[in-house]
């Protein structure tokens, strides 16, 4: 255990110190300056190298690279040039948004998609498994930036129930707080309860195919019970994988959905970094989400080994 | 012993829209009602008609056009990033299994693993922001998140088959690596990865559309389906239908591909149909 | 009911939304723009993001400029221009104080002189403050500026966001914690959504009608449009979706105005390259283009079209717009004259604003109509910095300049169009050292035609200030002399 646990960990360092390097060469390749679009066009250029110096650009690379690992080591993420706050804070002010929001997302998918997926192989080919079926090809098939669109449409703007973008801040109340993440926290799960229904539906009926079901079954076991005690533990290992996946998606991927909805999450500050060349906003976060995701798979690991208890043996 | 069908609806009907939206598309090189990228000002913002049958946008271009040319760009991301993906992939997976239990193999595959698991749309963003928006690039990027798919599905295919009778036969018989991954590796897994191909297929046109949404895909003039999108936005209330085409175009598509490819699942793959009957 | 269930399921669930029906809070105000300021000191970045969350409201100068454009006494109650214009003496304002209880004096205005046009200098507009030879304070009350040689754009310049005054004390911190001498301070900052500023006790000016406005920053088109429908703003500047307007003129709850900027927008022609380098050749360009359907197309007709590199709200406008008229036989014609009867390739680099990106495929068709095959490459802001504006390598850009009386650009040495002129260098001299009105505008003119006549760039419009609010909120600036949005001019009816 103690061996594996050092193995994840070397790989854990050796990924991120790789992502590092990728994303440090990636910008250092890609044409702009950070103090040319703070100052614009009207600045002359030595007002522009002033400000480079003080941001220290003018240090070489190998010399940026290393300070820059170094911070990250000691947990300094350092200043954003455009902001000209500690990236920490500018990642930790988003993250109350960007957090929230795919824990929601996926709270709400799973509490569709897997009882869905349950109804469906409770009764294969019946009208109650196609409907299912229809629910989920309709789900993977809208794209999620659409779907917000249509929700804005019909619940801020047709009905007033709900706002239209924005996130007016934790302080300002949960009802106001959660009022704005309803209709984002729907569109990013419609296609991630459309995938967990499909995945669940065929592991149950994967599930319910083994022996030890039918075994069960003959012994007398009602359906319900044996569902319950057998099919789902032994269903909810793909499940689980898929959520860890889905989860790292949704820290990142809801970057079109924050657009749609005007919220300060992750992926706009990715992209608002990307727009001023706030590089080491970018640096930053590339690696933060590098490490959620390492993070993440390791504790889907973790939770593979609880849900079957033959990984565990395994293992 | 015909062909039931009947017993496979999904597959039915996912490959009519699919050899429908191909022969759109190929019609939509030869012949548009309009062309697709001329500027109509004076026809600017028109509703359905007999003329456009799905009206006009803001700078008074067709809508059909430019959802036939649309679809032919469409097809031609989806179609070129999964084929790179799937050619890359599949090399880089059988090599890998070739090498089984060697640290190459585990570093490939660890590869894999993080590039699979990274947000794709982050990846994607910065890729073309890196080297440039456009619809080559676009497709480099979405090819990027096919190679580990195949890669994973190439290599588990491979171990297998590796360990049958033929490939231990045609190995004591002298032949090389490189051949017996050709002759007899690569025939045994191409059902699963054409299934995989069609699925990816659809993953690839979703994804080409948020890139376009987001500006970053085909560019313009040229039409595409996720730039539509994007433009009607701002006339979704007094034009709706400018949002809804290419919309339901783009989501036709994908349920289109992601039947098909199901349905083909469950002819190549007895385990899945077992589950499903 | 629909209606009952909605405020009832409002209320439920969003729990303290201002639902519509609800009292307007005449205290408070929502103003939406399109971008946020990354921060908030005018010295420390050219954005215009930042002039209009700080300008008048947060900060102020000497002098500041109207909503008419005039220049208008702030801290500096009046002042006097020596007879060789070289010597401006300001009489400051008495009792005004910064945020933090500092009072402001002669000092402050002699730091924040000497910081803007010091050696490391960050200031976005170094030379509103270059022509300075030395600032005295003979009291606390009195500011002495002398200047090397006459610039006639001076007092004008001081009027900028960049010229505002300072203290040293918290100058260094005033990018994410800003004291200033103005009405408001800032009050809270949610960065990627709002800010809210509050009115401060003792402000010199008295106590304004607005105690708290909030700033959000809306990027999205479809989303501002959402957001003013729905009544989350009580106005909305620089709407992005100009094709909505007609749907919102038609709402009786609210008031659209549309204004003028100084934001000068213009397909600028690399001067430098081939074949653009042919004056024939950039002739042609501008016969080719049609600015009035670029102008619909892209804005939906809201912009108001130009000649020259010139804003039709500054005194001294030369309407130049009938100089190329729309021609695509006499562009082919010229194009043939060039030797270029079979057209030939440009690309197009277009950076993010959507004006911009709109007009881009527009100007694309036009131009393929006369033979000349355009590529539209959209590029980042960054990246256009680097590749277009700093190593010019470029064949046709669509930007806006959106400082005002910026015309003097063309007569820098190495600017991005390539467009050496010895002739229009010497003339934007005469410019500086005019000091009477009326000989200044008659060399405008001037410039303005021989920008016309080298045909430098393509001018299409200067960008509209579209501004939707709430009927019952009065005082939005309708145009746009500089960007700013001063919280003191408003008011609830």
């Amino acid at each position: 255990m103690l061996s594996f646990l050092a193995r994840r960990l070397a790989g854990l360092a050796v990924t991120l110190l790789a992502t590092a390097l990728v994303v440090f060469v990636v910008l250092e390749i890609l044409p702009g300056d950070p103090a040319a679009v703070i100052l614009g066009v009207s600045a002359t250029p030595e007002t522009v190298a002033a400000l480079r110096t003080e941001f220290g650009l003018d240090l070489p690379a190998p010399e940026r690279f290393l300070r820059w690992v170094g911070g990250l080591l000691t947990g300094d993420l350092g200043t954003s040039y455009g902001y000209r706050v500690p990236v920490a804070q500018l990642i930790g002010e988003r993250l109350q948004v960007t957090l929230p929001l795919a824990f929601a997302a996926i709270l709400l998918a799973t509490l569709v998609g897997v009882p869905l997926g349950m109804l469906a192989a409770s009764r294969p080919r019946s009208l109650r498994d196609a409907g299912v079926m229809v629910f989920a090809q309709a789900g993977l098939a809208l794209p999620d930036f659409w779907v917000g669109i249509l929700l804005v449409l019909a619940f801020a703007i047709g009905l007033h129930w709900l706002p239209s973008g924005g996130f007016p801040g934790w302080d300002a109340g949960l009802g106001p707080a959660l009022a704005s993440l309803i209709l984002p926290v729907i569109a990013l799960a419609l296609p991630q309860a459309a995938i967990l229904a499909r995945v669940t539906r065929s592991a149950t009926l994967e599930a319910l195919q083994e022996d030890w079901v039918r075994t069960a079954r003959a012994k007398g076991l009602g359906a319900a019970a044996t569902l319950y005690r057998h099919v789902l533990r032994n269903a909810l290992v793909p499940v689980v994988t898929m959520l860890g996946v889905r989860f790292s998606f949704m820290i990142a991927g809801a970057i079109i959905i924050e657009d749609v909805f005007s919220l300060p999450g992750l992926g706009r500050l990715m992209f608002q970094a990307i727009g001023q060349h706030d590089i080491i906003v970018v640096k930053d976060l590339v690696v933060v989400f590098a490490a959620l995701v390492v993070v993440i798979n390791f504790l889907v690991d973790i939770a593979y080994g609880i849900v079957d208890p033959r990984l565990r043996r395994r293992a | 012993m015909g062909f039931a069908w009947y017993r496979h609806p999904g597959l039915v009907v996912g490959g009519a829209i699919a050899l429908a939206l191909m022969a759109i598309a190929a019609l939509g090189f030869v012949w548009t009602p309009f062309d697709p990228t001329r500027l109509a000002l004076p026809d600017r913002l028109q509703g359905p008609s007999a003329l456009h049958w799905l009206g006009t946008d803001h700078l008074g271009r067709d809508t059909v056009a430019r959802l036939m040319v649309g679809a032919g760009n469409s097809l031609k991301v989806g179609l070129l990033s999964v084929a790179l993906g799937l050619v890359a992939g599949t090399a880089l997976g059988t090599w890998a299994a070739s090498r089984n239990g060697s640290l190459l193999d585990e570093a490939v595959m660890r590869t894999n693993d993080f590039v699979l698991a990274f947000p794709a749309v982050l990846t994607a963003v910065m890729m073309v922001h890196l080297i440039g928006p456009g619809a080559a690039n676009a497709i480099l990027a979405i090819a990027v998140f096919n190679v580990p798919v195949f890669a994973r599905l190439a290599r588990s295919a491979a171990l297998q088959v590796r360990s049958r009778d033929f490939v231990l036969a045609a190995r004591a018989a002298g032949l090389t690596e490189t051949r017996i991954a050709i002759a007899h590796i690569l025939p045994n897994m191409a059902g699963l990865l054409v299934v995989q191909a069609t699925i990816q297929f659809a993953i690839a046109i979703l994804a080409e559309a948020g890139l376009s949404y987001l500006g970053l895909g085909t560019q313009p003039p040229a039409p595409s389906w996720g730039r539509m999108l994007y433009e009607a936005r701002t006339y979704m209330q007094t034009q709706p239908w400018l949002a809804i085409f290419p919309g339901a175009a783009i989501a036709l598509t994908v349920l289109g591909f992601n039947l098909l490819g199901d349905g083909l699942r469950d002819l190549v793959d007895p385990r899945a149909r077992r589950a499903r009957t | 009911m629909p209606y009952r269930r909605s405020v009832l399921l409002a209320a439920l669930v969003a729990g303290g939304i201002a639902s519509p029906a609800l009292a307007q809070d005449k205290s408070q105000v929502v103003l939406c723009q399109t971008l946020e300021p990354t921060v908030l000191d005018p010295t420390a970045g050219a954005a215009q993001a930042i002039r209009e969350v700080t300008y008048g409201n947060i900060f102020e100068g000497l002098v500041a400029i109207d909503r008419a454009g005039k220049i208008v006494p702030k801290l500096a109650e009046s002042w006097q221009i020596s007879a060789d214009n070289l010597v401006y003496t300001f009489k400051l304002k008495s009792g005004v104080t910064f945020h933090d209880g500092t009072p402001f004096t002669s000092a402050d205005v002699k730091y924040s002189l000497e910081r803007a046009v010091a050696p490391d200098s960050k200031n976005a507009q170094k030379w509103i403050f270059t022509p300075i030879a030395s600032i005295e304070t003979p009291d606390a009350a009195t500011v002495k500026v002398t200047l090397k040689q006459v610039a006639a754009n001076f007092l004008y310049g001081l009027a900028w966001g960049d010229a505002i005054i300072v203290s040293e004390k918290t100058a260094a911190a005033n990018a994410t914690t800003p004291v200033g001498t103005g009405p408001y301070k800032l009050d809270k900052w949610t960065r990627g959504d709002r800010l809210s500023l509050v009115a401060v006790d003792g402000w010199w000016g008295g106590k304004p009608a607005i105690a708290r406005a909030t700033f959000r920053f809306i990027n999205d088109p479809q989303a501002q449009l959402a957001a003013i429908q729905s009544g989350d703003c009580d106005a909305l500047t620089n709407f992005g979706a100009a094709e909505a307007l007609p749907t919102l003129k038609a709402d009786k709850r609210l008031t659209v105005t549309i204004g003028k900027t100084e934001g000068e927008t213009i397909i600028a022609m690399n001067n430098g390259k081939k074949p653009l380098d042919d004056l024939r050749v950039r002739r042609a360009i501008a016969h080719a283009v049609d600015r009035n359907q670029v102008n619909l197309g892209a804005i939906n007709g809201t912009g108001t079209p130009i000649g020259s590199h010139f804003s039709p709200a500054q005194p001294g406008y030369v309407d130049l717009t009938g100089r190329y008229p729309y021609d695509p036989a006499k562009a082919k014609a010229l194009l043939a004259e060039a030797g270029y009867a079979s057209g030939f390739e440009l690309t197009l680099k277009v950076p993010p604003p959507a004006y911009a990106r709109r007009s881009s495929e527009i100007v694309a068709a036009m131009l393929g109509e006369v033979g000349i095959r355009v590529s539209i490459e959209n590029v980042e802001f960054p990246q256009w910095l680097d590749r277009v504006f700093k190593n010019k390598d470029y064949d046709l850009t669509i930007i806006s300049h959106t400082e005002p009386l910026d015309i003097n650009i063309y007569a820098r040495p190495d600017y991005y169009f390539n467009y050496k002129s010895q002739a229009f260098v010497d003339l934007m001299k005469k410019v500086d050292a005019a000091v009477d009105d009326k000989s200044r505008l008659a060399l405008y003119g001037d410039a303005q035609k021989m920008l016309a006549e080298d045909s430098v760039n393509v001018f299409l419009f200067v960008l509209p200030k579209v501004t939707v609010s709430k009927a019952s909120l009065t005082g939005m600036w309708a145009d746009w002399p500089l960007p700013a949005t001063p919280l003191t001019d408003l008011a609830w009816q």
